[in-house]
């Protein structure tokens, strides 16, 4: 495995005081935090100084992990020592567990080999009956998925046990019933799927939170979703029958004469799956023909000196 | 590692669903108190009289979750939690709307 240089990740001199790190730690949480940064790879980055400042704060780790040695580098092959940690006790998360990490904030597996497990897990009392924590995932789904639904295999980790007394993560995959007509942001609850119970304790429940992918063509809003339905001048002013795309295929519809841009029709009951299920609006856009052959150039001539038309009538003079 | 899939129940928390206030403080993992403070700052509207009876909307679950880790990871207090979920649910709208008007305006000076 990999050694982690935790004054590195942080941006601080090894001698740095206590209030210094927590300092740093807080401008670089501000910066890297999931919900608030606009950083790319803020989640990945919040981990890391999350991860950093959890050895760095708490006197008894940083001290056991100084003593790996200064001439150590990031990145560099690591083995923890035989003798690692003699003389120190851990007792995970200083806060008292509050706040353990989730299932997809697992720290690195050079934290787990000095530490043991994600912090909080491992303090657990010895056989009392406990019930696991609940687990929060996310899950990426695309609009078609969400209109048709399906069988969805997630793969999760989560931390476990091992006779030595240390945590492992293991991998198991569940198949999930993703049902028809999930919308943006909503959670999905597997009962039992979390932390396992300590003794007779009952186990957690997983939490899933559904996040449906931008999509080329559609805009979603709740169950409704909109398409922007580029139209002809002619189609707009004249009227005229198209084929729009819908969730469902291809419909063909009536484009009402004097249409204009900005304008929504409605395709009611086509948007997503659901009581009552979401509509398809169509916004209208004009496109106008390019000029750029002879003919399109006279037929732009005619119009100009056979149409009598204003776009800016509303200036006033 | 184990690999064998196993197919689980799926309960789908619905718009409508409501989840009692220990359910909401376990996955969440924040204290009823934070709860009570939250409610009384309009970020949750709970149903029921007592606040161990209360019952919160499964939509205001992401809410929480969001408070809950702002607080954890940031050191906010509780009001400073509950403007700044107001605030990123707004710029998440504005961002969505913008992108919807950026394609309309795409398509039109496209001409396709």
């Amino acid at each position: 495995m990999e050694f982690r240089d935790y004054y590195q990740t942080l941006g601080v001199k090894r001698g740095a005081s206590a209030d210094d790190i927590k300092k740093v730690y807080r401008r670089l949480a501000r910066k890297y935090h999931p919900d608030v940064s606009k950083e790319p790879n803020a989640e990945a980055k919040f981990k890391e100084v999350q991860e950093a400042y959890e050895v760095l704060r708490d006197p008894e780790k940083r001290a056991a992990y100084d003593q790996l040695g200064p001439e150590m580098k990031s990145g560099q092959e690591f083995r923890p020592p035989p003798d690692w940690a003699s003389g120190f006790e851990f007792r995970g998360r200083p806060q008292g567990g509050r706040g353990g990490p989730e299932v997809d904030e697992q720290f690195s597996d050079f934290f787990s080999s000095l530490f043991g497990g994600s912090g909080g897990f491992s303090q657990a009392g010895e056989g009392r009956a406990r019930g696991g924590r609940d687990h929060h995932a996310r899950v990426d789904i695309d609009l078609e998925e969400a209109f048709r639904g399906g069988a969805r295999t997630l793969e999760l980790r989560r931390p476990q046990h091992n006779p030595d007394g240390g945590t492992d993560l293991s991998t198991h995959a569940v198949k999930v019933t993703i049902p028809a007509g999930l919308t943006d942001g909503q959670q999905l609850r597997l009962a039992g799927q979390g932390e396992p119970g300590h003794g007779k304790g009952r186990a957690g429940d997983l939490y899933l939170e559904v996040h449906i992918r931008p999509h080329d063509l559609y805009h979603l809003e709740g169950r409704d979703v909109t398409v922007t339905l580029p139209l002809a001048p002619w189609e707009a002013a004249l009227g005229a029958t198209v084929t729009v795309p819908t969730l469902g295929g291809p419909v063909q519809m009536r484009i009402p004469e004097k249409s204009r841009a900005g304008q929504k029709l409605r395709l009611r009951g086509r948007g997503l799956p659901g009581d009552p299920p979401g509509d398809e609006y169509l916004q209208l856009s004009i496109a106008l023909p390019p000029a750029d052959s002879p003919k399109a150039r006279a037929f732009y001539e005619q119009m100009s000196r056979e149409l009598p038309f204003d776009p800016r009538a509303h200036f006033g003079s | 590692m184990t690999t064998a899939i196993r197919t689980i129940e799926t309960q789908v928390l619905a718009e409508g669903e409501w989840l009692s206030v220990t359910q909401v403080c376990r996955a969440s993992q924040i204290d009823v108190a934070v709860v009570i403070e939250l409610a009384e700052l309009g970020l949750v509207c709970p149903r029921g009289t007592a606040p161990q009876d209360w019952q919160v909307s499964a939509r205001e679950l992401v809410r929480l979750r969001t408070a809950a880790r702002l607080i954890r990871d940031l050191g906010v207090n509780v009001s400073g939690a509950a403007l700044a979920v107001e605030l990123l649910e707004a710029r998440r709208d504005l961002e969505t709307r913008l992108r919807a008007l950026e394609r309309c305006v795409q398509a039109s000076a496209a001409g396709k």
